[in-house]
């Protein structure tokens, strides 16, 4: 135990004080930071405008006078203060530049004055390349359509019945398969489901992400540690399976502390004053995340981290050197690379017949019972047996891997076949 | 009581027989030397001993026990091809290296100080191993093995690649552990320091043990077929004596000539002190190498 836990200190120390993982894990911070803050700098730069006033647009009433005037008298009704509108009763168009040019108005609104069609088309000017703003652009057309249908209906329809027409039909999916094991399965509205997705979504990526990258630096250390030598010295000092879970653990520290150091920085930015608003806008609260779908998927994070680093361990047992290692490791990775698709594929289809099989396939459940629990429906029970699989996999996989590994270690010169793997086994009592 | 104890010891790779019926003991404080070409079995004996892998025949008994975990405290070894973290700091791998062999962190630290101190390089205690020469990268994989204070060391090659200095230096270390009471196990290719370091061997040629035992007792079973001469001037008809079989004139003066009978040895006395002023006559015990060269090269054959 104490060996284990000295194992352990070393494998955590030497990796987290390498260039390599400072550089990764900061890069990668920075990277998420300026990732998380793009909606605030793009506001940053575009919204300049916005600070100084709203924008102001002329509105010209010559041709359609009676248009104008809607518009006018409806969006003073709306209370909004994305833009204003500056009455002109002359359309020409040498005198509009020149108000433009003075700063009194940013663009006019100009329609056509075709009398053929019910509602004339609109014509936005302006001294800028890209028009109006995204938001104002919106609330503009908002308005137009508005204002389109009044002059359409006239006073044929009372306004009860055009404000009928403007709300949007309720559409809402029900769920009639009350499980009562699975009552979060049911009654989640929009925002919480759309909330759960991206969790489950974030859990997978995070699982696969780790488990291959701390899935191959145990497998290259361990290859390191045999053409280096010090394996020799250090079978010697300390039982091989000591070992391997020693480094085992210890790259799963490094991942957890790396995986810390990322979440810390997420929460850091998304609690910065000017992401609040972002973060509200999108309907995101970080309160709605279920904590058993967080509490699941850590374990099967841990579990399934376990499963592949028992392999990981073993193949860079059995590898001479370090440029034969990404041959070898190759079936683990497509192994993992099929965890992940099946995973994030079936997101929009948690409940096949796919992901129910899948979710019981030890090198699979760790992604697709996350989607299931996440975003599908499952009974308690699912979910245990397949941890429990997990379980007794992860420990029939050490006890191969720790047999490998004890042959492994010891054998050099080329990639050893299963066949002269068995014999060495054999020969050498293991 | 012997702290080392093989018998009979047995291994075999598939239908090869990798260590044929080899019986050892090593007693506290001695040197106990393994020799053997390439290939003749050593590696796979040392492993054995270590509890790398098990023999399939015989026993291998420390201190009187057989093997078991609690025997990785008390074991250090040095292997042939030795490595050791290129990338981590001298100290701190020796230091991870004694706590698994059962040190606290603090004892360890100590005894790399008092080690480094020991080969006159304190300096790289903060150096990285990648930085050091091999020479030095040597040092600090000897300093490895014995850092925990092991009862039995095992040693394989210890000395190679070393400049004189250092292996008087490593020579020195290796007689110091030996007064100490450590049981040494030693395998070389090089017979003048077993010479100079072992009171019993074994000589292995093809899994056997062909020759084993006390240094002296086997030097003794060997005739002694060479004559060391030494006179002032030129002495001839050495050829014609019974039993001379070949007469070499040495660099530096002198004959070196070798005899198939001992009493031919007198005959060579009597006449070099007819012709000549002898100033040196000496009746050569055959030297290691030659006992090795004879019985691995004939074998050979």
């Amino acid at each position: 135990m104490n060996k284990l836990g000295t194992v352990i200190g070393f494998t955590f120390r030497n990796k987290v004080r390498t260039k390599a993982f400072l550089i990764t894990t900061i890069v990668l911070a920075i990277i998420m930071s300026i990732a998380i803050n793009i909606p605030y700098f793009i506001q940053l730069f575009t919204g300049e405008d916005l600070k100084s006033g709203s924008t102001k647009i002329g509105l010209v009433y010559a041709e359609q006078a009676n248009v104008a005037e809607q518009l006018d008298s409806y969006w003073k009704a709306q209370n909004n203060d994305e833009f204003t509108f500056v009455k002109y009763d002359t359309s020409d168009a040498a005198s509009l530049k020149k108000d433009i040019e003075a700063g009194t108005i940013d663009g006019y609104l100009q329609f056509s004055d075709d009398q053929k069609t019910l509602f004339p088309s609109v014509v936005y000017s302006s001294d800028e390349d890209d028009g109006l703003n995204a938001v104002a652009q919106a609330e503009l057309s908002g308005a137009l359509q508005a204002v389109k249908m009044q002059v359409i209906v006239q006073d044929s329809l009372t306004p009860e019945q055009i404000a009928e027409l403007k709300t949007p039909v309720q559409f809402n999916a029900q769920n009639i398969n009350a499980d009562a094991s699975a009552p979060k399965a049911n009654e989640k509205d929009e925002s919480n489901r759309m909330m759960e997705f991206g969790v489950v979504y974030l859990l997978i990526i995070l699982f696969f992400f780790t488990s291959m990258t701390t899935g191959n630096m145990i497998a290259a250390e361990v290859t390191t540690e045999k053409s280096s030598r010090i394996m020799e010295i250090l079978i010697t000092s300390v039982s091989p399976l000591t070992q391997m879970f020693g480094k085992i653990i210890g790259m799963f520290l490094v991942g957890l502390t790396q995986i810390a150091v990322f979440v810390l920085v997420i929460l850091g930015n998304l609690f910065m004053p000017q992401n609040k608003e972002v973060l509200a806008d999108f309907n995101i609260d970080l309160s709605q995340v279920s904590i058993d779908v967080l509490v699941y998927g850590f374990t099967f994070y841990v579990l399934g981290y376990f499963l592949y680093a028992v392999l990981f361990a073993a193949v860079g047992s059995i590898v001479s050197r370090t440029e034969d290692l990404g041959q070898a490791i190759m079936p683990i990775t497509m192994l993992s690379l099929a965890a992940f698709y099946v995973g994030s594929f079936s997101m929009g289809a948690p409940n096949t017949m796919l992901m129910k099989v899948a979710s019981f396939i030890p090198f699979l459940s760790p992604t697709t019972m996350i989607v299931r629990i996440g975003i599908g429906e499952i009974a308690v029970w699912e979910i245990w047996v397949s941890i429990l699989i997990l379980v007794i996999s992860i420990l029939f996989f050490g006890w191969l891997s720790a047999k490998i590994y004890r042959t492994g270690v010891l054998m050099y010169g080329k990639r050893p076949t299963i066949k002269e793997l068995r014999k060495a086994m054999k020969a050498y009592k293991i | 009581m012997e702290s080392l104890k093989l018998e009979k010891v047995i291994k075999q790779f598939g239908d090869k027989t990798a260590v044929n019926e080899l019986s050892l003991e090593v007693g506290v404080g001695e040197i106990y030397g393994l020799l053997g070409a390439n290939g003749a079995g050593k590696t796979t004996t040392m492993r054995m001993v270590l509890g790398l892998i098990y023999p399939d025949g015989g026993s291998i008994r420390y201190n009187g026990k057989p093997h078991s975990d609690e025997l990785r405290q008390i074991v250090g070894y040095l292997p042939e091809e030795r490595g050791l973290y290129p990338k981590v700091k001298v100290s701190e791998q020796l230091s991870y290296l004694a706590q698994l062999r059962g040190m606290s962190r603090k004892d360890a630290d100590k005894s790399i100080r008092y080690w480094l101190e020991r080969f006159e390089v304190p300096e790289y205690y903060e150096k990285r191993i990648e930085e050091l020469s091999k020479g030095n990268q040597q040092k600090i994989g000897f300093i490895a093995a014995v850092v925990h204070k092991p009862q039995i060391l095992i040693l394989d090659e210890a000395f190679s690649g070393l400049d004189p200095v250092n292996v008087e230096l490593l020579k020195a270390t290796v007689k110091e552990l030996r007064d100490q009471g450590t049981s040494i196990l030693f395998s070389t290719h090089r017979m003048e320091h077993v010479e100079e370091l072992c009171r019993n061997i074994t000589i292995m040629h093809r899994s056997n043990p062909i020759v084993q035992g006390s240094l002296k007792e086997i030097k003794s079973r060997y005739p002694r077929e060479q004559v060391a001469l030494g006179t002032t001037s030129e002495v001839t008809g050495l050829e014609n004596i019974p039993c001379v079989t070949k007469v070499t004139i040495q660099e530096q003066g002198g004959y070196l000539i070798n005899i198939s009978d001992v009493s031919a040895a007198q005959q060579i006395l009597q006449i070099a002190m007819q012709q000549s002023v002898v100033e040196k006559f000496e009746l050569k015990e055959p030297t290691l190498n030659q006992i090795f060269i004879k019985e691995v090269g004939e074998s050979h054959e």
